[in-house]
């Protein structure tokens, strides 16, 4: 009895929380009339219309450059913080390198709000032409993932059983090589967690995207609102709706493939940091 | 032999260190000396030294307070909201996630969703004509408020921001639900120590770091959120949602108003750095 109670509550909880996604993924199978008549969550007559119009490229809409976009930023925000963290988690833990003051300072980064940055890093690149261009967000996304890619990276390193590092130096492999060949791959589950992490975050992140910038490199999380206005009058719900999944179905479908692994990682990060 | 070792590790660390500086403590020098500066579009490049005037400016600019007392307000009820939800169900459905745990990727699904994409979403859920909520409000009780009107916009946002965020403190609780032992709760139940009393005197003052981590972290969030509040009010509903993200943000972007900005990122950021610099104090302190 007290378990179909604990039923009924998830039920209702996971309805609840889910509800923007249920209603979203229903609108963008229904067709703009039916939207009018019917704004329920049952569909009447499905049609895939609404994922035919935002797939077709246009001059001032293009999903797939969207999506490029968001991926070439987050793949680059995530190797390029994975490949400057590593090392110095190496040697923060080994070497008790910068403990005191380099780590605290980084980890306190990820509490801190971004926007305190944006104003001079729009000038920076303004003045280095990064403003509007894949390189420039990516750089800002490598920012955003280095506090939770180190922290993360830290607390592998120090799990890995120092007795590997020194039968290595006994045998006469250098502190890089070390690094690369022993205490690297045995790292490469917490390796891919942050980079999962990583990615996820920077698909999903919006206020630099929608600062920095303005056609050539839009991600898709700041491109899902140029389809609101599609062709003059009001909303196109459907094909808002339809943008709306394409653009949240890649962190989703990572997530739901990794959320054991991801559900750790935000462990570690939340109470070990 | 030990400067060698030094010198190693530094080297190691030095592409990172090199980064932050240039991306971050450039940009943060930069911030310091406009905010004390006339500036505008025209003298970006040589900025004119010239006193305190844009703090003057931020700190008598009721906007300023307006955006401060949003945020703070924001982020205390939506952190305190989603933690105890989070516990509530971490606690009362563990039964549930003994040994299956696909409920836990459903529950977890709204954290994978950008903030931005997610506020959109709730533009559409709410939608007058298009939204579900309005439509069968409208059909079983024959009414149905202006969500995003000036006097429940900040409400809207709060269960807004509440539903997607609450997964990340139930998941952390549940973690540390399942890190209880075993034997601690077989030794309350040999001692008569059961169901409620048992989560009060034994399983909640184990979660209590969790619960006190996960308030933080919810709250820092809350404080400084910009995406989702941006995309359903654009700070609207007469700047009754304008958070101190949105603040700086409009000020620069779409005021020109740059001193200001600039006066209101250096605020923030000496609050953030003073704040986590006594909690970081706090935390060490405890640990010994």
């Amino acid at each position: 009895m007290l378990n179909a109670i604990r039923w009924a509550v998830f039920a209702l909880a996971a309805f609840a929380m889910n509800f923007p996604l249920i209603v979203t993924l229903v609108t963008s199978f229904k067709s703009a009339r039916e939207i009018s008549t019917n704004p329920g969550l049952w569909i009447n007559a499905p049609t895939l219309e609404n994922y035919a119009t935002v797939l077709t490229v246009s001059d001032r809409l293009n999903i797939f450059l969207y999506l490029a976009n968001s991926f070439a930023v987050a793949a680059m925000g995530t190797l390029l913080a994975v490949a400057l963290a590593l090392p110095a988690a190496y040697a923060i833990v080994r070497g008790r390198f910068g403990e005191k003051t380099l780590l605290p300072l980084i980890v306190n980064l990820r509490a801190v709000p971004l926007v305190i940055f944006a104003i001079p890093i729009y000038m920076m690149f303004q003045f280095m032409g990064l403003l509007d261009t894949r390189l420039g967000l990516g750089l800002v996304m490598t920012i955003v993932n280095i506090p939770l890619v180190l922290i993360i990276l830290v607390n592998a390193i120090s799990d890995v059983p120092f007795e590997l590092d020194e039968a290595a130096m006994i045998d006469g492999v250098s502190r890089t090589g070390i690094l690369f060949k022993i205490v690297g791959p045995v790292c490469r589950p917490a390796l891919v967690t942050s980079m999962i992490f990583g990615f996820i975050t920077a698909w999903n992140e919006f206020l630099f995207g929608l600062m920095l910038t303005t056609s050539k490199a839009v991600p898709v999380t700041v491109g899902a609102s140029f389809f609101f206005a599609a062709s003059g009058g009001g909303v196109q719900w459907g094909v808002a709706a339809a943008v709306m999944m394409v653009g949240a179905l890649p962190p989703m479908l990572l997530g739901l493939f990794m959320y054991r692994k991801i559900s750790g990682t935000m462990m570690a990060g939340a109470v070990k940091g | 032999m030990e400067t060698t070792h030094r010198l190693e590790w530094t080297l190691l660390a030095t592409p990172l260190m090199v980064f932050l500086l240039v991306c971050l403590g450039f940009p943060a020098i930069v911030n310091l000396i406009y905010s004390v500066s006339d500036i505008s579009f025209e003298t970006l490049r040589n900025p004119e030294i010239s006193g305190f005037g844009n703090f003057v400016a931020v700190l008598t600019d009721s906007g300023f307070w307006r955006a401060n007392w949003f945020s703070l307000r924001f982020g205390l009820l939506t952190a305190i909201l989603e933690c105890l939800i989070g516990l509530g169900l971490a606690v009362f459905l563990a039964p549930l996630f003994k040994d299956r745990s696909w409920p836990i990727a459903i529950l977890m699904l709204p954290l994978m969703v950008a903030p931005a994409l997610m506020g959109l979403m709730y533009r559409l859920v709410l939608h007058e004509f298009a939204g579900p909520v309005p439509h069968y409000l409208w059909a079983w009780f024959g009414n149905s408020p202006a969500f995003l009107g000036p006097n429940s916009a900040f409400w809207t946002l709060a269960v807004v921001e509440t539903l997607q965020w609450t997964p990340f403190a139930f998941l952390l609780f549940h973690m540390a639900y399942q890190a209880i032992p075993e034997e601690l709760r077989e030794a309350a139940s040999i001692d008569g120590v059961m169901g409620l009393a048992r989560f009060w005197r034994i399983e909640l003052p184990l979660m209590l770091p969790t619960l006190a981590a996960a308030l933080l972290i919810r709250f820092i969030d809350g404080f400084r959120v910009f995406d989702n509040v941006y995309v359903l009010t654009g700070s609207g509903a007469g700047g009754s949602t304008t958070s101190l993200s949105i603040y700086i943000y409009e000020a620069f972007f779409k005021q020109a108003a740059i001193g200001k900005a600039v006066a209101a990122s250096v605020i923030l950021f000496a609050a953030s750095f003073a704040v986590l610099y006594g909690l970081n104090r706090l935390a060490r302190r405890r640990r010994r």
